[in-house]
């Protein structure tokens, strides 16, 4: 599963449209998650409608937090656009196999059964996420929240079986010519991450967009293809599923 | 599986696979009728509201239990898993079985998923020491801890162990409640809350073993009898440098837990075997303490003893000359 989480305070101003680049991502496989960081003042109405729109384009969630809520914050979307992910392919399995719209729909003792499995795919599914984090000038005061969170996650992430990483890139990128720059490559364990932001210079211009498609690209070029995947994460006997048989289709 | 809740006294609690769906309150005196299995539940009142649902004291006929009412089926059915399981394996102990019942009902045109479990009375060993004292800590302790190595036998962590989840009744009998957070050994962690986690105090990973209890046990001692300081100093450190020894300064700085610092040291780091050798040093280091406390001579008497002996030396000198 591919994740991508842009933490921001405001909205884009350069390049294209970062709901357009959500959508592509999607479109791709990879849910995107945005929260928006504000500790004084408000992130503005066209702030938190852009912010909306990018989890909604990008199959993820979004939500407007001080930055002492971030840490849980990102740790809760994370780990419920993974529930979320499985619980949808499921739901669509029953769909087609039995017309059912939801595991809600199953009498209780089947749905313990689907559930367990559900469960099961939570903690060992293979994991990624890349954090995207928006270093323009008004984030300056949030970042050492944010690398907090970042930590923070890690820590959560390398106690899960499945195999999980994580990487971070902020934007704009350092030189101009690219809209993100790499602050760590995927990495397993917290005692992995660098001290991210120290010698960050913090400048004007969001290019939300552009970055989240430096993000996709960096995705695809480190992870292979993406969709292929479910075959490899949902295991090949269900038989304890009851009658959910065939392979799960995102 | 719930989490963050937003506010509160507790404001901390993090993790996971909740819903950000708005809060949903049922009146008192409506009747729950289960979809599948035909039981009929009346709500009497509320006993908590999560993030990923309500819990309502209910009546069944003439008995009462405890109904959690959710909004996503798959989250309160895994929760209802975990409580299932954990019935199987305690089956041979005699112990009544917590969960009873897991069904859906019709409210406002829409399916409700919930589960019903045994009602659990008792209040939260912050307000249980407040009421009653401090020398409740050892018995408290003492069935907690049980109570955790008969978990951990079983291969199970409860993991967000806190103030809250630790219900006592009855002169100190202790029960634990909301088992959503239990995770199987090796696990990682799903539902815990910042003050209590290891991981927030650099002090360990999050996944799932007996010591991830230990350590959130230690923490709730400080938090039952200091929770004023505890907060404080999780708010004044930076998160690079808290570590065991700032929790370590609070509980020697106690009066009331330093009696047992060597046993909460270890705790924090854990450093036993078992929980069952956990348990033992526990008995050990509070009766040592009572036994310190025996021993001890209070201060007026020595004071009584000194001005008596002045007493007669200004005597005896007047006497004499």
């Amino acid at each position: 599963m591919k994740q991508i989480l842009l933490i921001t305070d405001g909205c884009s101003n350069v390049g294209e449209s970062p709901v357009t680049a959500a959508a592509q991502a999607w479109a791709e496989g990879i849910a995107v998650n945005v929260v928006g960081v504000v500790d004084e003042g408000s992130i503005g109405e066209l702030g938190a409608r852009e912010i909306d729109e990018i989890a909604r384009a990008g199959g993820g969630m979004s939500r407007i937090v001080g930055s002492r809520q971030l840490s849980r914050t990102v740790q809760m979307m994370t780990r419920m656009t993974v529930a979320g992910t499985i619980r949808q392919a499921v739901n669509h399995e029953l769909q087609q196999l039995f017309g059912l719209d939801s595991v809600g729909a199953l009498p209780p003792d089947k749905r313990a059964e689907v559930v367990r499995v559900m469960d099961e795919l939570e903690e060992t599914s293979e994991l990624r996420v890349v954090l995207l984090i928006d270093a323009s000038a008004s984030m300056k005061p949030k970042l050492s929240a944010v690398e907090e969170a970042i930590r923070d996650l890690a820590l959560s992430l390398e106690a899960r079986t499945g195999s999980s990483a994580v990487a971070v890139f902020h934007y704009p990128g350092e030189y101009g010519h690219l809209p993100c720059a790499l602050d760590c490559d995927w990495t397993r364990d917290a005692a992995g991450l660098p001290a991210l932001f120290a010698r960050i210079r913090t400048k004007g211009t969001t290019p939300t967009g552009p970055a989240i498609l430096q993000a996709v690209d960096f995705i695809r070029q480190t992870c292979g293809k993406i969709k292929e995947e479910w075959d490899d994460i949902l295991p090949s006997g269900r038989g304890d599923a009851g009658e959910v048989r065939s392979d799960y289709v995102v | 599986m719930t989490s963050c809740r937003p506010g509160g006294a507790m404001p901390a609690r993090c993790a996971v696979t909740t819903s950000f769906k708005p809060e949903l309150l049922l009146q008192p005196g409506t009747v729950v009728t289960g979809k599948w299995n035909g039981k009929k539940y009346k709500l009497e009142r509320v006993l908590g509201a999560g993030a990923n649902g309500q819990v309502y004291l209910a009546s069944v006929g003439r008995s009462v239990c405890a109904l959690k009412i959710g909004t996503e089926a798959a989250e309160l059915q895994g929760e209802a898993n975990v409580l299932a399981s954990l019935d199987g394996k305690e089956r041979g102990r005699g112990r009544p079985p917590f969960l009873l019942d897991v069904d859906d009902f019709q409210f406002n045109g829409r399916a409700l998923p919930f589960y019903s479990m045994r009602y659990v009375p008792g209040i939260p060993v912050r307000s249980y020491l407040r009421r009653h004292g401090g020398q409740w800590v050892g018995v408290i302790g003492h069935r907690l801890l049980e109570r955790l190595a008969e978990l951990h036998e079983a291969g199970w962590v409860f993991s967000d162990l806190k103030n809250d989840n630790v219900l006592v009744h009855d002169y100190g009998r202790v029960e634990l409640v909301d088992y959503g957070g239990m995770t199987a050994m090796g696990r990682a962690v799903r539902q815990f809350t910042e003050i209590y986690d290891r991981g927030y105090w650099s002090a360990g990973s999050r996944t799932a073993d007996a010591a991830y209890d230990w350590f959130a046990f230690a923490v709730l001692w400080l938090h039952a009898t200091d929770a004023k300081r505890l907060f404080q100093l999780s708010r004044s450190r930076l998160p690079q440098d808290r570590g065991i020894e700032d929790l370590m300064k609070l509980i020697r700085s106690n009066p009331k837990l330093r009696p047992i610092e060597q046993w909460l040291g270890k705790a924090l780091r854990g450093q036993f075997r078992d929980t069952r050798e956990a348990l033992k040093e526990w008995r050990a280091a509070h009766r040592a303490s009572d036994a310190a406390v025996r021993s001890r001579i209070p201060a007026w008497m020595t004071g009584m003893l000194v001005f008596s002996a002045a007493l007669c030396l200004t005597l005896a000198a007047l006497w004499l000359f």
